[in-house]
């Protein structure tokens, strides 16, 4: 068998059925058997970010279906190879298993600066989880099977494997002892460790029982293992409120009546004072990232921590715990529940309190959601997005950009389905929604799939409209246009005096775009064609682009500015 | 005004004996902004293994726990610890080379066990030293840098007691 034909009977064996690759002198190999075999659905970006981004979308949306398949993308050596980085590294910062396979030149001329060479293993490994580069076509196989094993096992991350042009046209007998099923990479140092201990397990009861005011962190752990509802059950059975990082969403309904929304630099009121005042911190599957801590010598100072978290590397390393537990988090939860000295307390006066914070929290937002634009009369993005939100009952899957869009989706759409939301959060990646979106459109072919993206990240990868057009994904793309790059301008208006720098930018006529690319457009600058065009968006059949033009001086609030500690959370703009 | 020098640390690594491996950890260790003090890479007992000695200088207990849990995640690397002072063996070689008088050189050589390898015209020696850290830059302070010519050292190597 030839390399190639190894490469993609690995590929079949793991159940992949989409391949998001983007052709070159380095990979034509792949291409071509694939284009023999026609077993694959082939998607082509129009960029190899796209392609990254792809996988992403297809692997996140697919991983609480009854099939997960991990998302695949391809490239050639060189720049197209360089082109994936981005979107590699996103994947690492938000463990997403995704797997890249790029072509390199051939052994022979490896490190003599060949043509579209670039040293890949070398840019990559400090970006994913691991990378591999077969130096002969009997080892294709069984690496391939290795990397998916990797990609997937403990806390996810993408693997890159980079394969010589040589190795890819090399013959080989096949093997036949080789059994994909039961094969198991023989990885001494890969450290996996799924089941809590007993001991800790019991002392984090204890603590559980014993506290007043806990709460309980829902973070991207949670998703991955598809424990959302175990985590709601026990939230209901101690009493114990919820607040999500911004990967945690979704795991829950939003409006469940102990989920605190999300915590953190851009958190409620009621979430971030949660955390300032509880005495016992539970946190499943995540990883004190600076976004949710703020201040590190400043956070949570009255309260214990227990932490649920599959990577040992994460226990410790911001804040301290009182607690590590070393374990996926759909095993402890499922322990925990069961173990019969949980104590089921009413904590009435903690969610008591919690309560009262809701209330000042909607009270702050209510004028400004009532009335839908600013001050100039241009629509405000949380009015577009609570709209979208009662239009769809929160059922349908939001995949944002990164920006303030970003922070007001993740603040009011009403999730009601588990896994729904498909953010870009460690890495903050603009440009991801649209090509993410694709992907977890076709992972899930039946639910209606919203892009939503400012007028900077929809530039960034604009392109991804041809993959839109050739396909004819069904995938409902926003751009609330406000004529900035809004987070930064929001930064340059609070603690830069308003000096706007790099941040005011031109966009194409997207009606124009939209046509071009044969794509049904609708413009919204009045509050009440809102819903009208959203309507629209939801009946039509297909691919449709909506631009709303926003009030560039939106700011999101509350926040926490960098650096600070919760007691410094902006709750109202005082300038106006 | 010069700053205390931090605890120096010597880490143990077991890693899988293949291409790319010390490039991992020693990336890891320039992300975490320490400079490698010293780096070690021999073959262990196992085959297929090699054993990796790295020291540093650090003084936050903390922050040690994660450089070797960060290590510890690499899938090649099978274990990785940190070795006290006081539990294990931090031994180097040096090759040195200088210019030195007879009389004077016998001195030293009694003093720090020196091993000839070589003695050239104009009373130039090339030896051996080994032993702790400190006893060879013992030695080297003894010697006096107007003597020396070139020196060769390993780095530390290290044993648990």
């Amino acid at each position: 068998m030839q390399g190639t034909e190894l490469v993609l009977k690995a590929l079949q064996a793991k159940g992949v059925k989409y391949i998001f690759g983007y052709t070159g002198g380095a990979i034509m190999p792949v291409f071509d058997e694939m284009e023999k075999q026609q077993h694959f659905s082939f998607v082509m970006p129009r960029h190899e970010q796209g392609a990254a981004f792809m996988a992403q979308g297809l692997s996140r949306a697919s991983l609480s279906t009854e099939h997960p398949q991990v998302g695949v993308c391809m490239s050639t050596s060189g720049p197209g190879a360089m082109n994936l980085v981005t979107g590699i590294a996103d994947a690492h910062m938000d463990s997403v298993p995704i797997i890249a396979i790029t072509g390199q030149v051939a052994t022979g001329v490896i490190a003599t600066d060949a043509f579209q060479e670039s040293d890949v293993v070398g840019v990559m490994m400090p970006i994913c989880k691991q990378t591999y580069m077969p130096l002969a076509a009997e080892e294709v196989e069984k690496t391939i099977h290795e990397a998916f094993y990797v990609a997937t096992t403990g806390r996810f991350g993408p693997v890159v494997i980079d394969i010589p042009k040589d190795v890819q046209l090399q013959q080989t007998a096949p093997d036949y002892q080789f059994n994909p099923r039961s094969f198991r990479p023989r990885l001494p140092g890969f450290y996996y460790h799924p089941s809590p201990e007993r001991d800790v397990l019991h002392r984090a009861i204890g603590m559980i029982n014993r506290s007043e005011r806990p709460v309980m962190f829902c973070g991207h752990g949670v998703i991955a293992s598809n424990a959302g509802a175990m985590l709601q059950e026990f939230a209901e059975k101690t009493n114990i409120p919820v607040a999500f990082t911004l990967h945690g969403l979704s795991a829950m309904p939003a409006d469940h009546p102990l989920s605190l929304g999300m915590m953190g630099m851009h958190g409620t009121i009621e979430a971030n004072r949660a955390v300032m005042n509880a005495d016992l911190i539970i946190s499943f599957g995540m990883r004190f990232d600076d976004r949710v801590t703020g201040k590190l010598n400043e956070y949570a100072r009255n309260a214990d921590v227990i932490h649920v978290e599959i990577d040992p590397s994460e226990l410790d390393k911001n804040v301290a715990t009182t607690v590590a537990i070393n374990a996926d988090v759909y095993r402890t939860l499922h322990v925990m529940l069961s173990d019969p000295e949980l104590v089921c307390k009413p904590r009435r006066r903690w969610l008591k309190e919690v309560e009262a914070n809701r209330r000042t929290m909607q009270e702050s937002m209510a004028t400004e959601l009532e009335k839908g634009v600013g001050q100039e009369g241009k629509l405000l993005m949380k009015s577009i997005v609570s709209r979208l939100s009662d239009l769809t009952e929160g059922r349908d899957i939001v995949v944002p950009d990164v920006g303030q869009h970003q922070m007001i989706a993740a603040r009011f759409y009403n999730f009601q389905t588990a896994n729904s939301w498909f953010a870009s959060g460690g890495a903050g990646t603009m440009g991801c929604s649209l090509p993410m979106a694709i992907g977890a459109k076709l992972a899930r072919p039946d639910e209606r799939v919203w892009s939503i993206s400012g007028d900077g990240g929809f530039q960034m990868n604009i392109q991804e409209l041809g993959t839109v057009m050739q396909l004819q994904v069904d995938v409902k793309i926003m751009i609330l246009n406000n004529g900035y790059l809004g987070m930064v301008r929001q930064w340059q208006t609070l603690f830069f005096d308003g000096r706007y720098a790099g941040t005011p930018m031109q966009s194409p006529d997207y009606e124009l775009i939209a046509k071009a690319y044969g794509i049904p457009y609708r413009k919204v600058t009045l509050l009440d064609e809102v819903e009208e065009a959203l309507r629209f968006a939801i009946d039509h059949q297909g691919p449709c682009i909506l631009e709303f033009i926003c009030d560039p001086s939106e700011i999101v609030l509350p926040m926490i500015p960098a650096g600070g500690g919760f007691g410094d959370m902006i709750v109202s703009n005082q300038a106006e | 005004m010069t700053a205390k020098p931090m605890k120096r640390r010597a880490i143990l690594a077991f890693v899988q004996d293949k291409p790319g491996t010390l490039n991992k950890i020693s990336s890891l260790v320039r992300r975490k902004m320490y400079n490698v003090d010293t780096l070690t890479v021999c073959k262990a007992k196992v085959p297929g293994v090699s054993r990796m000695t790295i020291t540093l200088r650090e003084d936050d207990e903390a922050k040690v726990t994660q450089v070797l849990r960060q290590v510890e995640k690499f899938t090649e690397v099978i274990r990785a610890k940190e070795l006290e002072r006081d539990h294990s063996y931090w031994r180097e070689v040096a090759i040195v080379k200088f210019e030195l008088e007879e009389k004077q050189f016998k001195k030293l050589q009694q003093r720090y066990q020196l091993e000839v390898l070589d003695r050239q015209p104009h009373d130039i020696w090339i030896v051996q030293i080994a032993g702790p850290t400190d006893r060879l830059d013992g030695f080297l302070q003894d010697l006096g840098s107007e003597h020396l010519i070139e020196i060769a050292r390993t780095g530390v190597t290290a044993l648990e007691k």
